[in-house]
Formats: C-alpha cells, sequence, structure tokens
C-alpha cells in the first residue's frame, strides 16, 4: 500500500478552539510570533498550508503590551495618503496607547501569508485593550506565552 | 499532384491543443496561438514543480514534527538528534504521519528521543 502525506481538508480539520492571551508585559514582538503560529495552525500537526486549520485568538490587556529598549518612543506607525506630503508618523506608544488592537494586529498581520487566506486568519484574532471581552460564550482556553 | 486542404485536420490538431489549455486564464484557453505557448511554459513548470514537491513536502513533514514536539516541550532538533542517538530510523514522513494518527505512539518515540538527546556527554 502506498501511504501518502495527510492533507486536512476544511471537513476534516480538527474543531476551532478559542484561546485568550493577556498581552501584559509581553514584548510585542514575542506576543505576535506565539499568536500568528496559533492562527497559521503551525501548532498542530495536521498543519495543511493552503487550509485554515488555525485557532481563533483573543488578546486582552493590549494597551499594557510591553518593548524593549526606547522602542516605543522610537518606532514609528507610517501611513502615506499618496498626496505629497501625506506621510504621517505616529510612535508606537502613542499608538499603544490610543488604538492597540491596531499595534498588536498590525505586527500579526505582517506574520501571516500574504495572500487570501493571510487576511482570512487575521479576522479570527480578537484583540482588546482592557481585560474585558465579549467572547465568554466560545469558552477560550488561557494560551501561555 | 492535386491540391489538398488542410480542413478537418487542421480543426482537429487546434481541438487537441486547446483541449490541454482547459481552464487557462483569459484568451490562453481560446486562441491557439496563446494555448501553444502557454502549453510549453506549463510543461517547463510541471517538469520543475515534480523535482520541487520533494522538497515542498518534506519542510511540511517539519513543520509538522515540530508542532508535534512542541506540543510535548521538545524542540525539533533536540528530537531529530535524540532518534540518531536511539538508533530510531523512522524518516520524517511516518514520523509527522504517527503524530497524527497515533499521537500515543509518538509520545513513546518523543520520550525516548529526548532521553537520548539528553543523555549524550555535552561537547567540550
Amino acid at each position: 500500500m502506498r501511504r501518502q502525506t495527510t492533507l486536512a481538508t476544511p471537513q476534516t480539520v480538527p474543531a476551532k478552539t478559542w484561546r485568550l492571551v493577556d498581552a501584559t508585559d509581553v514584548s510585542l514582538g514575542r506576543l505576535s510570533v506565539d499568536i500568528a503560529t496559533v492562527l497559521m495552525g503551525k501548532h498542530r500537526p495536521e498543519y495543511t498550508p493552503h487550509v485554515d486549520c488555525g485557532d481563533f485568538v483573543i488578546v486582552i490587556n493590549a494597551s499594557k503590551v510591553g518593548m524593549t529598549g526606547r522602542k516605543a518612543e522610537q518606532q514609528m506607525r507610517q501611513t502615506y495618503s499618496r498626496y505629497p506630503g501625506g506621510l504621517k508618523e505616529e510612535s508606537y506608544a502613542s499608538l499603544r496607547e490610543r488604538r492597540p488592537d491596531q499595534l498588536i494586529e498590525d505586527a500579526v498581520k505582517r506574520m501571516l501569508p500574504k495572500n487570501r487566506l493571510g487576511r482570512h486568519m487575521l479576522t479570527k484574532l480578537k484583540v482588546y485593550g482592557g481585560t474585558e471581552h465579549p467572547h465568554q460564550a466560545q469558552q477560550p482556553v488561557p494560551m501561555v506565552v | 499532384m492535386p491540391r489538398v486542404r488542410k480542413g478537418a485536420a487542421r480543426t482537429q490538431a487546434r481541438k487537441r491543443i486547446l483541449r490541454r489549455a482547459r481552464g487557462h486564464y483569459g484568451s490562453g484557453h481560446k486562441s491557439k496561438y496563446k494555448a501553444e505557448f502557454a502549453l510549453i511554459r506549463a510543461g517547463v513548470y510541471q517538469f520543475r514543480d515534480r523535482r520541487r514537491l520533494k522538497r515542498n513536502v518534506r519542510r511540511l513533514w517539519i513543520t509538522r514534527i515540530t508542532a508535534a514536539c512542541r506540543m510535548r516541550n521538545a524542540r525539533y532538533s533536540q528530537f531529530i538528534n535524540g532518534l540518531k542517538m536511539a538508533g530510531i530510523l523512522l524518516n520524517r514522513k511516518m514520523l509527522s504521519e504517527l503524530a497524527i494518527t497515533d499521537p500515543k505512539v509518538f509520545d513513546q518515540i518523543c520520550e525516548m528521543a529526548v532521553k537520548a538527546s539528553k543523555a549524550q556527554p555535552a561537547k567540550a
């Protein structure tokens, strides 16, 4: 009998679970790596690149996420409107205060595949600045980072 | 010599080509000229990717084994090193399949590998 590599299909993917992460004092990059791994499904042996087999991730306390060195003040989030002089810059420190969800989503997004599947994976990430989240019904399991 | 017209033969030849170009983008599946060139390219990719497939699938096995090891608090490098030390000859394909279909067996293999990896003397 010829044995073939098992590939998960949308039907055979194991049931998706929800993970809960507390971002307090975890460095942004290290946090994002672990989140991206779970979103992609690379944490389970059935991982199949062309199928979404990752879990959902809820991040709380995003406004307390850590950054080493002087990155909070020096690192800038840049957006360009395509008009001359349309470059806007905001430091990570001020972004963390104003839109902590944006800060983490950006970091995770760049670690996911740059395609339709990657964009879909990002929708499974829910980030909240405070300790509250509206996903109690999904019974999230705490995740160690 | 009588003059021969291609007629049906030409239609057949075009159909043969277009049949192989089904599903190509744009006019690639309509125009014989475009389809002919596209098929040559397709063949080149096919040849190349039959070879790449072997590497890509091996990478997938390694990713899966890594995931299975991490679930058991081991690292991939540690695991593979341990297998060598313990004299386990299973290949990566079978290891990744075991991790999916028979996690309990993989538990044991992982335990043996980690033990063997830790048992070796530290490098000077």
